[in-house]
């Protein structure tokens, strides 16, 4: 039995221990899109501020990615496989309505029967309800390490605002108390019944409310939780120094990254939007890895994550020594963000109409 | 449809090798598919020697023209072996992603 | 060895729509049986050689469906080893009469593929390779166009040696009247036709055939014949990825080896020999691994023209091959016994070979699992 002493400690010392990523190969570029259906390239790009986003190979899905991001975190993870206690995915394009991808992804890395598998959906913000989950866990001492990963093959119907920015990618964070990277140093979440976009069981494509969800949704949700992160914590934007955001596109994470008061530098190094897209549950946690493969000790990271229906989930993650190593690791395996952001491979329209199964 | 049982008794198998590096010691091109891999054509098949000198028959993926030919370096990945219109268990399976020594 | 092949019949080959099964069952056997001299009541067994019935068609337990069909009473079994069906019913209608067992037997190979959509086809040909081969997306031709890939990167051959394997068996095809091709074609045309699984191309590759095969195998010498000097099976992995490998056929080698020993004679005592071309590639190995031609040298040789009719070689293949005479898969194992009888019987029309004394067998299951070889001998009683 953990004496509250023993429990205090591991509270304040949970976090992420590794972490990793796993963008598909193809791109297609949004001027082909635009092209195809008649609009002028330049203005949708400067509109959503996205050069091209990732297409999955048509054999690829949420759990395949799910499987290739956590194999990515595994390179840098120093405990064993059986202390993997618990193992959430969000995503909302699980193949199943009914059958975990959780335990799919567990059994192929191998982690043993002890463990307990969760899928958690909640439009964007899926994986990162799951973290949360996964250090109460930690903190009652009924895990060991977690296993959460946020992944996503995102579907879009063709000619909808959607088809240009719906991405696929995923990321897997392991969490902790030992050699622990990035430190939860505080958590907050904001939760309301906004159903800005959605998706009904057995429809292949999401809808939308248009610009209902700026910000009725994405705004009062990313600067809900954010202000009440604030409160709790008592950080200011000045502490902090990177800021991540949720990334529809590459326009509202800017804006509220300066209604908060961060500044453009504190905000650049997060935003995978533009060379890759959306890639919904993977979004936000992409531009924290994009931070974590760059950031030193002592850094403290402000980030936010938005879902669709809606909510936000709120973190500061304080970096630490033990990321050095981590950072070191994935490059000597070429596996940084940057490397699967730039390992891209062209396609077309057409092609990219195949391999999302509308042809 | 394949068996769910076939496809939980295989497990094992699939996950000893995912990851595994190797190298291809011979190569084609399958333009006229099997029923079931229609819609991936045409697709290359790969014969993979690994480090503990055992081999497999492997689809390759995510690759580019350079790739296809003797001696190229492959990782071992997990992926949708058929399509999604099916009412069953989807089997995942082993393919070979060039991986360029990463 | 005391067995003799005393009576031989091959039906048309080629896409039958409106033969049946039972109808090309019927003309086999009782050609074979005609050609023999036997009536119906001297068959003492039956044994079956089929791949795809059951798969294709929904129809096993062969041996009694014929058996019923023909009206043979005995014992029938069907046999089975994927393409090397016929050569293994064949071995199996030996062993009965060596056994002492049984006095007479026939042998049927028989197989009837164009019912179906060439998809489903190439399907259930897969079942003659290993579960993860299934799963790779690998088909018959692709693994056989690795194998041709890797004796291109080992020996230097090129598409072009290939490709005159085919052309050479359409020659040999044009003088066959039950051929399913008797077009001649050449090199080019090879190299035109369409990619199949590179390197291989249609015109490499054997085609999906109707038709049977049949023969009748006795303890009894008759005063001038056909005697079944070596009849020899081996196997090899089951997977191609599997095997020693990727330049030869290790099943083969065995085979024959034991087979020549058994037969007590040598590559270059062979006259004619009928090997199993289901892709180009596979003819050059079977040249090699046969004895026949040094490792590495078999293309060029064929390409050479030395193992075609009036060429400087064994003559092979006289029937057109699988490629141009068909590859009813149960079938090829039977018929090539039955083109290699012909020739020593000097009934092959203009496609015989002269002074045809010894003949030898090939036939291969799945991408060389299973080798099957058969020596021939011509006999006059009292010759030795």
């Amino acid at each position: 039995m953990v004496s509250s002493d023993q429990g205090n400690i591991a509270k304040f010392m949970i976090g992420i221990t590794s972490y990793g990523a796993y963008v598909p190969r193809y791109r297609v570029p949004l001027s082909d899109i635009a092209k195809v259906w008649g609009k002028s390239p330049e203005i949708i790009k400067n509109s959503l501020k996205i050069e091209q986003k990732s297409v999955p190979g048509q054999d690829e899905d949420a759990v395949t990615i799910a499987i290739d991001a956590a194999s990515d975190a595994l390179i840098g993870y120093e405990g064993s496989l059986e202390n993997i206690d618990a193992l959430f995915v969000g995503s909302e394009s699980h193949p199943y309505a009914v059958n975990p991808t959780s335990t799919i992804v567990g059994q192929m890395l191998g982690i043993g029967n002890d463990y307990l598998a969760a899928d958690l959906q909640f439009a964007c913000k899926a994986a990162t309800a799951g973290i949360q989950a996964a250090c109460g866990l930690i903190a009652d001492n009924n895990a060991v390490s977690a296993l959460v990963i946020g992944a996503d093959a995102a579907q879009s119907k063709p000619h909808d605002m959607l088809e240009y920015t719906s991405a696929a990618a995923g990321v897997a964070l392991i969490l902790g108390t030992t050699n622990v990277a990035a430190r939860r140093a505080e958590m907050v979440s904001y939760s309301s019944d906004t159903a800005d976009f959605w998706r009904r069981d057995g429809i292949a494509h999401p809808s939308h409310a248009g610009r209902f969800t700026g910000e009725p949704a994405y705004f009062a949700h990313v600067e809900g939780a954010a202000n009440l992160l604030m409160k709790k914590s008592g950080i200011t934007p000045d502490k902090c120094a990177y800021c991540v955001f949720h990334m529809p596109n590459g326009k509202f994470p800017r804006t509220v990254a300066k209604r908060l008061g961060f500044t453009k530098e504190q905000l650049l190094p997060s935003l995978t939007i533009d060379k890759i897209g959306n890639p919904y549950s993977a979004s936000a946690l992409l531009g924290l890895v994009s931070v974590l493969d760059t950031a030193s000790a002592g850094d403290v990271i402000f980030m936010v994550s938005y879902g669709s229906g809606a909510g936000s989930d709120g973190f500061l993650w304080e970096v630490t020594e033990d990321i050095n190593q981590l950072q070191q690791k994935r490059k000597k395996a070429k596996r940084l963000l940057s490397d699967y952001i730039g390992d891209g491979m062209r396609i077309d329209y057409t092609t990219y109409l195949k391999h999302t199964g509308k042809l | 449809m394949i068996s769910p049982v076939k496809i939980w008794r295989n497990q094992s198998s699939i996950t000893s090798y995912r990851g595994r590096h190797g190298v291809v010691e011979s190569w084609t091109m399958i333009r006229v598919p099997l029923g079931t891999y229609a819609h991936l054509a045409p697709y290359p098949v790969v014969l993979v020697k690994f480090e503990d000198g055992t081999r497999k028959s492997l689809q390759l993926v995510d690759w580019k023209k350079e790739d296809l030919k003797i001696g190229t370096r492959i990782q071992v990945v997990i992926r949708r072996i058929t399509e999604s219109n099916d009412e069953g268990v989807i089997p995942y399976g082993l393919k070979a992603k060039p991986c360029d020594g990463k | 060895m005391k067995s003799f092949v005393i009576g031989a019949k091959t039906t048309k080959f080629g896409e039958l729509w409106s033969t049946s099964p039972r109808t090309l069952a019927k003309q086999a056997v009782q050609g074979a049986l005609k050609d023999a001299g036997l009536k119906k009541s001297g068959v003492h067994a039956i044994y079956v050689g089929n791949m795809l019935s059951g798969m294709l068609g929904g129809q096993e337990h062969l041996g009694a469906f014929f058996a019923d069909e023909l009206n043979i009473a005995g014992a029938a079994t069907k046999i089975e080893g994927a393409c090397a069906s016929g050569g293994l019913a064949v071995h199996q209608g030996v062993v009965a009469v060596e056994s002492g067992l049984y006095d007479t037997v026939v042998v049927l190979g028989v197989e009837k593929m164009t019912d179906h959509k060439p998809e489903a086809v190439a399907l259930a040909l897969m079942g003659a390779g290993s579960d993860q081969e299934r799963l790779s997306g690998a088909t018959f031709p692709g693994l056989y166009a690795m194998l041709a890939r890797a004796y291109m990167e080992t020996y230097g051959a090129t598409e072009e040696d290939f490709a005159a394997v085919s052309v050479k068996n359409h020659f040999h095809a044009s003088m066959n009247p039950l051929a399913q091709f008797r077009r001649e074609i050449t090199v080019q045309d090879v190299l035109r036709s369409a990619k199949i699984a590179d390197p291989l191309k249609l015109l490499d590759c054997s085609p999906i055939s109707d038709g049977a095969s049949a023969v009748v195998i006795t303890s009894k010498a008759s005063p001038a014949g056909v005697r079944i000097a070596a009849s020899v099976v081996a196997t090899d992995t089951l997977a191609l990825c599997d095997r020693g490998s990727l330049t030869s056929l290790q099943a083969t080698k065995d085979a024959s080896s034991r087979a020549y020993e058994q037969a007590g004679c040598g590559p270059s005592d062979v006259d004619v020999c009928e090997v199993h071309d289901c892709f180009s590639i596979a003819e050059v190995l079977a040249m090699e691994d046969l004895g026949f031609y040094k490792k590495g040298t078999a293309a060029k040789a064929i390409a050479r023209q030395e193992t075609r009719l009036g060429g400087s070689g064994v003559l092979v293949n006289s029937s057109g091959g699988l490629k141009a005479c068909g590859h009813p898969v149960g079938a090829t194992g039977v018929k090539q016994v039955v083109e290699v009888v012909d020739q020593l019987l000097g009934r092959a029309g203009s496609r015989q070979q002269t002074n045809a004394h010894i003949g030898l067998t090939h036939n291969v299951g799945g991408s060389g699992a299973t080798a099957v070889v058969h020596v021939f001998e011509r006999y006059q009683k009292g010759e030795s």
